[in-house]
């Protein structure tokens, strides 16, 4: 029980064989007390959530909604080790995403023919995919754009890394061979599994991320359209983005997506509304920026699953629409300032300065902290915070309306993940050495999931180039979704082996390189 | 009325020491994992139309 | 039956990844485009004195350079590809142009790029990356229009001086619909109870026409349609007749295994198959000829990376006429192992013609050299074509 950064054994709160930990931390009295008040926040959040009848009713028809179970858990998996400045941007970020996360649920069953039924409410509703940018919503006040497999199957495995195991053998059962990325893999099994919530007026399928994400989206558009009756457009998004020769026609699909959307829900797209949005999103984009300046001194603030996960979730899920988000930007801005005037660090020791590339294990998403808390490794961005800068047209004229289209565009191509994963090879190899010398970094970290053909297939040149550049390249592969192939210790031992034998190192917190965690949440 | 601050003391105070002792020992996610099985039965024997 | 006369001639000319044909025509002062999808147009890829070789990687056993470059996990077409380029097997190419169709082409296109496979020693080698169109609509059209022009046209005629007239075009589609014109023909031999050409030796023939510049082997092409109509067919010796329908399949020999586990091959829908990849190219004076050629290359394309509703549900129903016209018992769904795309379109093809079409349907993933999983192959085919017969003693009842 420790009060000061890193004195904590925060192995020792594991249990062999347990779902849960023993225990939470003492982080000294006012950081415990302020974690103790963030909890009940949630236990506040999830309440109201379950004192609606129709979302129990949710939680017995969807075998996904037993995963939210967690939800603290998930908080405290990514608080572990943080004092002072850091966990409260931990909680800020994840006490919002908890918020954003219960409204979407409690539409998504508003709306379900099977749960809440709101007819009215439901002709409001247009479906997004996960993987997709939503920016084609943003110009559209009064409809709301809900995702059914984000809180399915992408946070579910946030809450329990063996949320999406079932999914994925339903898809397998179906006859879906196993070597394809797990992620839709799982989404096409709760649609073939018929635990996808029916509603909506229509649907923006997107094929962003990949090849898989695309066909995936085949086989829910199968049960979506023909048998729900749910008219799906399917959104392309081209995968050579930085190429000038493709933009007009990602420009025109962002124009018939929105046609679409009006046709089926008899709503106007305001203009209005798309550059409120615009400005957010133009504030994220300098905010994350401030932070990714700050991570390239010797005291970065907002770095690991704090930078990851709110990126990924602002970025994208939000993608401008909602303000509360820009006021955690300030409040988030506001301590990493804080702290970094303070010359303050989040562990004891910063040994490595390290880049995290590729797609992340997303079963083991607090390996960031462990990195950090088990062997001094300071994950100073990755790969998917590694978006899109640019900075979107804010003022209504007509040039800018013609422009807001390109813009809308290029976000839905710069899509989370995608917009490194594809679009040439100049995006995903090349840029990491820049990014490493931008950042002082000394090691990469890189993430293989096993079925991201597309990262995979650059495996041996980015070997060549870390040779090249002499920067420490450590593989971590795993497979995305599903911790039978690689467990969470599986994944630990990638680098613990690493450390040991190439790098000669002991680790900062012993307790933590084998954990008994196969069985946890 | 005086003795209804001192009430709302003592309330604010169990209240706290029994949900910090809830918080502290992790005893809602010890809950929590118990009933879980529960569910997973109960999603395993619901009729389904699988089909693609 | 007799032997095809110039069966061996195509069979020898498979045998590497390069072959004579491709030798006579550089000498001829060819300019030789490499292509590995059927997503580029190919009446493009053979203007003027350019000839397309679409790229196969025969005889692969070892892949480990390959695998090292792109690991194991990609599917293992790509791998050999690279394989095969980094040991010197694609150096009879000139250029090659890739789409980036699906991300393991690109990858293995892009590795070839950085390793300089074809352009160590020759300064003029380009590669290009295109996009395609996803949806087959009139953005799609324009996008691949344009793509063409960039990625295809352009390149070919800065670089080597080819006439990319609309004119030049035209001449190429009509030498293009010459070839695909005899392709369908012998096809046709394929119909009958006692087809006149195996699936195995339809499969020699058209894959000599993506292996081997067309122009050199039209008069052979003509020779054997001739030699056709005039043979003798054998009592069928085949107990059901297959729709092959998959990703790619550049190895007749994956055809031969089928036919020798009991199963006519009538029609081949797969990458490297007649089915779009010979349908004849309609061209009318009304518009130019580019677009035109897009516009069918994008309505009948086959690829499962196409993702508008229209076309999903499409291509299950072009399996659905093609087993019809070719009085398919049955239809076999294959991959090459890995293959993403097709991962998918399998799964949902081998639900939908099953339940909706009611065909029997064997649904397999394969490595790319048929030859290391020969014997489980066998198997599964035999035990398919028995379910077939069975099906047929029951009066096709379920």
């Amino acid at each position: 029980m420790a009060k000061e950064i890193g004195k904590d054994r925060l192995g020792d709160f594991f249990a062999e064989g347990s779902r849960v930990r023993s225990r939470r931390e003492w982080r000294g009295l006012k950081d415990t007390l302020y974690d103790y008040s963030r909890w009940l926040g949630i236990m506040f959040t999830l309440a109201k959530f379950v004192a609606k009848p129709r979302n129990v009713k949710a939680m017995f028809r969807y075998r996904w909604m037993a995963n939210y179970l967690a939800v603290p858990m998930m908080v405290d998996r990514h608080t572990q080790g943080l004092r002072g400045e850091y966990l409260r941007i931990c909680h800020i970020e994840q006490d919002l995403i908890i918020e954003d996360v219960a409204k979407l649920l409690d539409s998504l069953f508003r709306g379900d023919r099977r749960i809440g039924n709101d007819e009215e409410f439901s002709k409001k509703v247009v479906l997004v995919d996960e993987n997709e940018m939503t920016a084609v919503m943003m110009g559209f006040p009064t409809l709301k754009g809900l995702s059914r497999e984000t809180p399915s199957t992408y946070i579910s495995v946030l809450l329990n890394q063996r949320a999406a195991c079932h999914y994925i053998d339903v898809a397998q059962q179906f006859g879906l061979a196993g070597d394809v990325c797990p992620m839709p893999e799982a989404e096409a099994g709760v649609s073939i599994d018929d635990d996808a919530p029916v509603l909506g007026a229509c649907a923006i399928q997107c094929n962003t991320t990949c090849d898989g994400s695309m066909l995936g989206n085949g086989v829910i558009s199968m049960r979506l359209e023909l048998k729900d009756g749910i008219p799906c457009f399917q959104l392309a998004a081209p995968l050579r983005h930085r190429e000038d020769d493709v933009q007009e026609y990602a420009a025109q699909e962002i124009r018939n997506a929105i046609a679409f959307i009006e046709d089926k829900t008899g709503e106007k797209w305001d203009w209005n509304y798309y550059f409120e949005c615009a400005k957010r999103v133009n504030i994220a984009t300098k905010n994350r920026l401030n932070w990714l300046e700050m991570n390239k001194t010797d005291y970065p603030q907002v770095f690991g699953s704090n930078l990851a996960l709110y990126t990924e979730t602002n970025y994208m899920a939000i993608c401008g629409k909602v303000p509360a988000f820009v006021k955690a930007d300030e409040k988030i801005t506001a301590l990493a300032e804080q702290a970094y005037k303070a010359k303050k660090r989040a562990a004891k020791e910063y040994r490595h300065r390290a880049i995290v590339w590729g797609v992340q294990s997303h079963f083991y998403m607090d390996f960031l902290a462990w990195l950090l808390n088990c062997w001094g490794i300071v994950p100073l961005t990755d790969m998917l915070s590694m978006v899109s800068t640019r900075e979107l047209v804010e003022e209504d004229t007509p040039e800018n309306r013609e422009q807001a289209y390109y813009d809308m565009a290029w976000l839905t191509e710069n899509m989370i993940m995608r917009n490194r994963t594809h679009g040439g090879y100049k995006v995903l190899l090349d840029e990491l050495w820049e990014f490493c010398e931008e950042f002082n970094a000394d090691m990469v970290i890189l993430w293989e999931h096993m079925s991201c053909k597309a990262l995979d297939g650059m495996h041996g040149q980015f070997e060549a180039k870390a040779r090249e550049h002499g920067i420490h390249l450590v593989w971590v592969s795993h497979d995305l979704f599903d911790p039978r192939v690689v467990s969470r210790q599986g994944v630990r031992e990638q680098i613990n082996n690493y450390m040991r034998t190439v790098m000669r190192e002991e680790p900062l917190d012993p307790t933590l390189e084998v954990l008994p965690d196969e069985e946890s949440w | 009325m005086s003795k209804l601050p001192l009430k709302l003391l003592m309330a604010g105070g169990a209240f706290f020491a029994v949900t910090f002792t809830v918080y502290f020992f992790n005893l809602d996610m010890k809950l929590t994992s118990k009933i879980e099985p529960l569910l997973i039965k109960h999603y395993d024997t619901m009729p389904r139309n699988t089909y693609l | 039956m007799k032997d095809l006369k110039h069966l061996l001639y195509f069979e020898n000319l498979l045998q590497n990844a390069g072959n004579e044909l491709i030798d006579q025509a550089k000498s001829d002062g060819g300019v030789c485009v490499a292509y590995v999808c059927e997503n580029t147009p190919e009446p493009l890829l053979n203007l003027g004195n350019a000839f397309s070789i679409r790229l196969r990687a025969p005889r692969t056993n070892s892949m480990e350079m390959g695998t090292y470059y792109m690991t194991s996990f990609l599917c293992e077409y790509s791998r050999a590809l690279l394989e095969r380029a980094i040991e010197g097997g694609y150096n009879f190419s000139d250029c090659i142009i890739a789409p980036d169709g699906c991300s393991m082409m690109n990858r293995c296109v892009e590795n070839m790029e950085l390793l300089k496979t074809m352009s160590a020693d020759n300064d003029k080698f380009f590669y290009e990356h295109m996009e395609i169109p996803m949806k087959a609509d009139d953005n799609g059209l324009n996008l691949y229009v344009l793509q063409c022009k960039n990625h295809i046209l352009t390149p070919l005629h800065d670089t080597f001086g080819i006439d990319v007239s609309d004119q030049a075009i035209r001449k190429a589609v009509a030498e293009h619909n010459r070839m695909c014109r005899l392709i369908r023909a012998i096809g046709e031999f394929r119909k009958g109870s006692e087809p006149a050409i195996t699936g195995y030796e339809y499969a020699v023939i058209t894959l000599a026409t993506y292996a081997a510049p067309q122009a050199l082997i039209m008069d052979r092409l003509e020779e054997t349609l001739e030699e056709l109509k005039k043979r003798k067919p054998d009592k069928t010796k085949y107990r059901a007749r297959v729709v092959v329908v998959g990703s790619e399949v550049d190895d007749a020999e994956f055809i031969k295994l089928v036919e020798e586990s009991g199963a006519y091959v009538c029609a081949d829908r797969f990458c490297f198959g007649s089915f779009p990849g010979r349908d004849l190219i309609e061209l009318t004076d009304d518009e130019d000829a580019l677009t035109q050629i897009c516009r069918q290359y994008m309505y009948r394309g086959q690829c499962p990376r196409m993702m508008n509703m229209e076309k999903m549900l499409g291509r299950r129903q072009y399996v659905n006429d093609l087993a019809r016209e070719y009085n398919a018992d049955g239809i076999i769904y294959e991959q090459v192992k890995f293959c993403d795309p097709w991962a998918y379109e399998r799964m949902i093809g081998t639900h939908v013609l099953n339940e909706q079409f009611g065909y029997p349907v064997l649904s397999v993933d394969r490595p790319y050299n048929i030859d290391t999983s020969a014997g489980q192959m066998r198997t599964r085919v035999q035990a398919f074509v028995e379910s077939i017969e069975i099906k047929k003693i029951q009066g096709g009842a379920d």
